[in-house]
């Protein structure tokens, strides 16, 4: 459990995903699995936090990114809907954690 | 007349601008043919790199696009299935050899070019087998062929497990644990040819066959095949295996020596007759001498060169003799005969007439 | 040269024999068939569709018939042809004209690759494209014909064709099928339009074609840009409603709906976004034919 912080995420093959937004939702296509993806507008901007760096993201890095955007939920909620979404994110074969 | 495809897939690479002289007609008949024999987007593809394709009249075109266009969705289904297989394997502690199609991608051959796939075939230990199957279906795989005669026909008499589709791609994937069934005269010995295999450039995690042995395989797979329905798209992987390999020091001394080694010397003789006479491969005439010792007797060859002569050309329905259909049932009993014992032979061969198909895979 | 210049006599004779070579949009499929019931069906329902001459090439060529081989007199169906071999289940030889629409659907379905293909129905007004993507039962091939007998121009009934370089709809024109209540309820609503005779205990229940106008198969060369994607689904009595579909949705629901586009990878993704960008996207709940073709007649005046 310790260290969980710390660990980084990153979209996998981030640079051949395409994604479009339209009124806050995110339909996004992955190449390394070949799937296409609806996503909600929090899931989105995450996916976006996790595009933006090569070196990796903290969960807690998303959770301040999004902060704003989520504003009226506490940061507990924030952080379990961030887990979660990794969690399946991962599942999706769209995240992996960075080794360093 | 319908061009016979292997002799339109030999004129292309002798005189690749010959293809601009075709009428709409030609082209229709050409198109049709290739795409009979599963080769539409090999053809698509050697115009391609021949940089013939912008030049092919529009209506054509437009077939040979999207042929190219499944080829290539292929290319990466096959690359996807081999990564999560190499994943669900990664446990088990072999190394996963790669077979036919999937080997080809993967080791970037030029054959791999514009082919379509069906299953990703490996080949693996026997005693790994139970250990290999349940890793598959942990993973999401699951056996086919539920039919208590046919999971008793795979895991007995052949040389591969009941496929195994997967949940929810439907991607399937063939377990091999030799080339050849348990059941069949012949025994190539599956360590040898384990031991063999060599790893692909920039990539750990799987093997192919070394490219004798591969050659030898495509051979063997041609003509035990119990299906026939591929035998041109069979004869174009041999000839481009051959073809590839061909130029590389002591390919062409080891490949008669390692067939003998094998117990592999006649399919070898036939791979390298019907090639050279169908794809017009360059065979060096003293390596046809020595694969001659695979020959069988004089009449039993005539017969067979007839029958496969028969079985490989397209037949039109409408402009079908009546022999064709009937050479294909030959044929397709002697690959049984070839397999199994006569005795086993009959049998299956009735049960299999009068029980109702399973859904295809 | 169009199919209705044959006689009936000259129809067969070469339907039985070279075959018929028939344009449908971008299409060239030459057809054979000695069954009567198949004569009978394209010299109605193609009758304004131009023929071809051998030396132009054929995409496709398909034969609706029995089989030969001594297999035909054992039990007389009808079995569908493609380059020789049969990709389907025989049927009773009465079915023989609605198995040649299956078959043709399938043989642009299976490889015309060289489009994104939508399971859909399309229209035209003034020059732009409503898309109608659903699943069979969802009422979309009435509302089709609904909209056709209105003075829309039929595009496709069953295959949206989208070109990769300009993101256009390719017209298919062809018979609308008609299917079980959707026969009387089209009779009804449009008398005037040619519909074929119903054909029973297939499948689908009874299936019956209705005939494209002339113009559409005549303008069947111009192509149209897509405006609003509307997705139909039939409820018997529900008040007819146009609501509203967020693009996002919309795009998920044409990928489902498309033959092909896992196949194009990011290449379809990129289009099927276009697509959704350039229309305005909407779903529609059916009950009456006549208040959803007002509906939709409605959004296309309104611009």
């Amino acid at each position: 459990m310790s260290g969980h912080e710390q660990t980084r995420w990153r979209a996998i093959g981030g640079a051949k995903m395409a994604w479009r937004e339209w009124d806050g939702e995110f339909v996004v296509f992955n190449p390394r699995t070949g799937s296409t993806h609806l996503l909600s507008e929090f899931a989105g901007e995450m996916l976006l936090g996790l595009l933006a760096s090569d070196e990796g993201i903290t969960a807690e890095s998303l959770a301040a990114r999004q902060a704003d955007s989520s504003a009226g939920t506490d940061d507990s909620e924030r952080s379990i809907a961030i887990a979660s979404a990794l969690a399946e994110f991962a599942r999706l074969d769209l995240v992996e954690t960075v080794t360093l | 007349m319908r061009p016979h495809i292997a002799d339109l897939m030999a004129t292309l690479r002798s005189t690749p601008q010959s293809l601009l002289a075709f009428t709409p007609a030609r082209w229709e008949a050409t198109i049709h043919a290739a795409r009979r024999a599963n080769l539409l987007s090999r053809l698509a593809a050697d115009l391609d790199d021949a940089g013939l394709l912008a030049q092919v009249p529009g209506a054509p075109r437009a077939h040979l696009d999207a042929a190219l266009i499944v080829a290539r969705a292929q290319r990466e289904a096959v690359l996807r299935e081999v990564a999560l297989i190499c994943a669900a394997l990664a446990g088990v502690g072999i190394d996963v050899v790669l077979l036919k199609g999937a080997a080809y991608v993967l080791a970037d051959l030029p054959v791999a070019r514009g082919r379509v796939f069906s299953d990703v075939d490996i080949l693996v230990p026997g005693e790994t087998l139970a250990a290999v199957e349940a890793a598959l279906m942990l993973h999401g795989w699951s056996t086919t062929h539920h039919d208590a005669y046919d999971q008793r026909y795979y895991r007995q008499w052949m040389h591969e497990l009941p496929p195994l589709r997967h949940n929810v791609r439907s991607t399937v994937v063939d377990v091999h644990h030799a080339i050849l069934p348990l059941t069949a005269r012949v025994k190539p010995p599956s360590a040898k040819l384990l031991a063999a295999a060599r790893p692909v450039e920039g990539d750990a995690r799987v093997r192919v066959l070394c490219p004798v042995d591969m050659v030898l395989h495509s051979a063997t797979h041609l003509f035990q095949n119990e299906e026939l329905t591929q035998g041109l798209r069979d004869i174009a992987d041999l000839d481009g295996l051959l073809r590839h390999f061909g130029p590389q020091a002591g390919f062409w001394d080891e490949l008669p020596r390692r067939a003998a080694e094998l117990g592999l010397a006649r399919p070898l003789y036939y791979g390298l007759r019907f090639a050279s006479r169908f794809m017009d491969t360059p065979v060096p005439a003293d390596v046809l001498r020595v694969a001659a010792s695979g020959r069988p007797p004089r009449l039993v060859r005539a017969l067979m060169d007839v029958l496969y002569d028969r079985a490989l050309r397209l037949d039109e329905e409408a402009a079908a003799g009546w022999l064709s259909p009937l050479a294909r049932r030959m044929l397709y009993v002697r690959a049984h005969w070839l397999r199994m014992p006569p005795t086993l032979l009959a049998r299956h061969l009735s049960v299999k007439a009068f029980r109702r198909q399973p859904d295809p895979a | 040269m169009i199919v209705a210049d044959l006689t009936a006599a000259a129809l067969t004779r070469t339907l039985a024999g070279p075959g018929l070579r028939l344009r449908t949009g971008p299409v060239v499929t030459r057809i054979q068939s000695s069954l009567p019931t198949v004569a009978r069906g394209i010299a109605l329902h193609y009758a304004e569709h131009p023929t071809v001459d051998e030396d132009v090439f054929a995409d496709f060529h398909v034969r609706v018939g029995t089989p030969r081989n001594v297999r035909r007199w054992l039990r007389p169906q009808a079995h569908f042809f493609f380059d020789g071999w049969s990709p389907f289940t025989p049927l009773p030889l009465a079915q023989g004209f609605p198995m040649l629409e299956w078959g043709l659907n399938w043989c642009v379905s299976a490889h015309c690759h060289q489009y994104l293909i939508i399971h859909a129905a399309v229209v035209e007004r003034n020059g732009r494209a409503l898309v109608l993507p659903a699943p069979p039962g969802s009422g979309k091939s009435t509302l089709c014909a609904g909209l056709v007998s209105r003075g829309w121009r039929l595009l496709s009934d069953e295959l949206t064709l989208i070109d990769f370089e300009f993101g256009n709809v390719v017209p298919l024109p062809r018979p609308v099928s008609l299917k079980n209540a959707s026969i009387d309820a089209i009779c009804g609503f449009a008398p005037d339009a040619i519909v074929g005779p119903p054909v029973h205990d297939t499948v689908k229940g009874s299936v019956a074609h209705m005939k494209p106008p002339a113009t559409s198969v005549r303008r069947a060369s111009e192509p149209a840009s897509p405006r609003w994607i509307v997705l139909p689904r039939f409820e018997k009595g529900v008040a007819d409603r146009l609501a509203p579909l967020s693009k996002a949705r919309a795009f998920m629901q044409l990928a489902d709906h498309a033959f092909n586009y896992s196949m194009h990878g990011s290449r379809g993704f990129e289009l099927l976004a276009q697509l959704v960008e350039a229309c305005g996207c909407f779903e529609l709940a059916y009950g009456d034919l006549d208040a959803s073709v007002r509906l939709l007649n409605g959004l296309a005046d309104d611009r």
